[in-house]
């Protein structure tokens, strides 16, 4: 039996019949059609599926759409500002921290939360904070670079 | 894969959680806290490997994967016995996915960390890693637990994943059970008609299986205020420093007299090396009453190697794992004991 959930979801609330099975990352991408946030491997070890639910990373592929009912979620959607990259999509363009792509939303989600709670970390709280994020082109050097590149400011 | 079905039911306090677990027992019901663990294995495939496929029925056709309710073959079978077998396997597996989850997030009674004037610690089981991991009171006091939620899994498995759940799944390598055994931590169960506490170190009997019985729930885990003169130490040995699941993990809280004095309590918890985390109870005796010199600690870490009992598997053999119990207990006493005289 489908179960009420209210979603705010990048600033808008909506309020969804879903089935109580589905995850968080599923009612968001095929109901809302926000595809932005990726499935990698659906079981917590990739980090493909991140995002701030009330300014938590969380990976969204192991959280119930139900267990986030009531909750402020940002996706990867949001973060352009205006139609315009922001600042950190802007120096992931720049400094290549993109290869392929689909790990891309989930490491912008854990660096906006890491800058916001910590404007300005060293490179060891980077690396730390993007550990449960993995690159499968091995581009973790410059998505770091790109993230001190913001914090350094 | 997408997950079974199952209903989802969220109650919005401990007395009401615990009467939908009796409600629904028999239907098969999990508490679903942080969900990192429940929530993976639930994705299993649902067909365990060894049902053999169709030989044809009313409603399948010939290689079609056998089911108990369409195919009726465990009736018509010629083999009685193994189907009986495998019938039961089946309904295993079918139990093991239940038809409610109940998820205990809105509890707000099951979350917090707290120190009452007796200066002990209660850390609610819906607490999550991350607020252990950042807590300067748990650092400062209980460094073992603190250091244990460092080293669980990734950033993202800690903002999700809470202490009760990782206690209660009762993995042996599991990385804040290992230092709340060390730290005498108590659980504190509840049910719809009682409370009771469990001693952290008798809470799991075999991976994956405890003394909690239908109907409970783990509410808080509290540890005793540490005495002066002690310290503590959680050392996970991994092959990686993230997404990682140790290879041995050893957890050491020691009292001292006085700084440089004879130990007055030790308690050494190994993880990864047997069924349960172990409390080395032999470290005790050869410690205790003694001066923590080079020479007794080495003996006290030879003593935790004759307390494990590890196995071989993909994460490395018996024979290492002896050794580094050795090696890592020996460290992580040094360090406690620094620890306990101030010095680190």
């Amino acid at each position: 039996m489908k179960k009420l959930v209210t979603l705010t979801v990048n600033g808008i609330t909506h309020e969804l019949a879903v089935e109580p099975r589905r995850t968080l990352l599923e009612v968001i991408r095929e109901d809302l059609g926000l595809t932005g946030s990726k499935k990698g491997c659906g079981i917590g070890d990739c980090g493909a599926c991140t995002m701030l639910v009330d300014g938590v990373a969380t990976f969204s592929c192991l959280m119930l759409a139900i267990q986030a009912d009531g909750c402020n979620v940002e996706t990867v959607e949001s973060l352009a500002e205006n139609g315009k990259l922001n600042k950190l999509q802007r120096s992931f363009v720049d400094l290549g921290a993109i290869q392929c792509g689909y790990c891309t939303p989930g490491m912008l989600m854990t660096a906006t939360e890491l800058l916001r709670r910590n404007p300005h970390p060293s490179e060891k709280e980077i690396r730390r904070s993007l550990s449960g994020n993995l690159c499968r082109c091995t581009g973790y050097q410059k998505i770091v670079d790109a993230i001190k590149a913001v914090a350094g400011e | 894969m997408i997950l079974p079905e199952f209903d989802v039911l969220v109650p919005n306090t401990v007395a009401e959680a615990c009467g939908m677990l009796s409600k629904y027992a028999d239907k098969g019901v999990r508490i679903l806290a942080g969900g990192t663990d429940l929530l993976v294995d639930l994705r299993r495939p649902i067909v365990p490997s060894e049902i053999s496929s169709c030989d044809g029925c009313a409603t399948h056709k010939t290689g079609n994967v056998r089911s108990t309710i369409d195919c009726g073959w465990w009736e018509s079978d010629s083999s009685p016995e193994s189907d009986r077998a495998l019938l039961k396997k089946v309904q295993d597996s079918i139990h093991q996915y239940p038809g409610y989850l109940i998820s205990i997030h809105r509890i707000k009674e099951l979350r917090g960390i707290t120190t009452n004037e007796k200066g002990s610690l209660r850390v609610g089981a819906m607490t999550t890693v991350t607020e252990i991991e950042r807590s300067d009171i748990i650092r400062e006091k209980w460094t073992a637990l603190a250091e244990g939620a460092d080293s669980l899994g990734s950033p993202l498995v800690r903002n999700r994943g809470t202490i009760g759940g990782n206690i209660a799944n009762a993995r042996p390598a599991a990385d804040t059970f290992i230092p709340s055994v060390a730290l005498d931590g108590v659980l504190v169960i509840q049910s719809e008609k009682a409370s009771r506490k469990v001693s952290v170190d008798k809470f799991a009997t075999a991976p994956g299986k405890t003394v909690m019985e239908e109907g409970e729930i783990i509410t808080a885990i509290e540890y005793p205020a540490p005495p002066e003169f002690s310290g503590s130490a959680y050392y996970k040995l991994a092959n990686r420093k993230a997404l990682e699941i140790c290879n041995v993990g050893v957890a050491v809280w020691i009292a001292l007299e006085k700084p440089g004095g004879p130990v007055a309590d030790i308690r050494v918890a190994l993880g990864a090396v047997g069924p349960t985390p172990i409390l080395a109870e032999s470290v005790k005796k050869v410690l205790i009453g003694k001066k923590p010199d080079e020479e007794i600690i080495k003996k006290a870490a030879k003593a935790a190697r004759d307390d494990a009992r590890p196995i071989d598997d993909h994460r490395g053999s018996a024979w290492y794992r002896s050794m580094m119990v050795e090696l890592v207990t020996d460290r992580m006493i040094r360090l406690a004991v620094k620890r306990a005289e101030g010095e680190a």
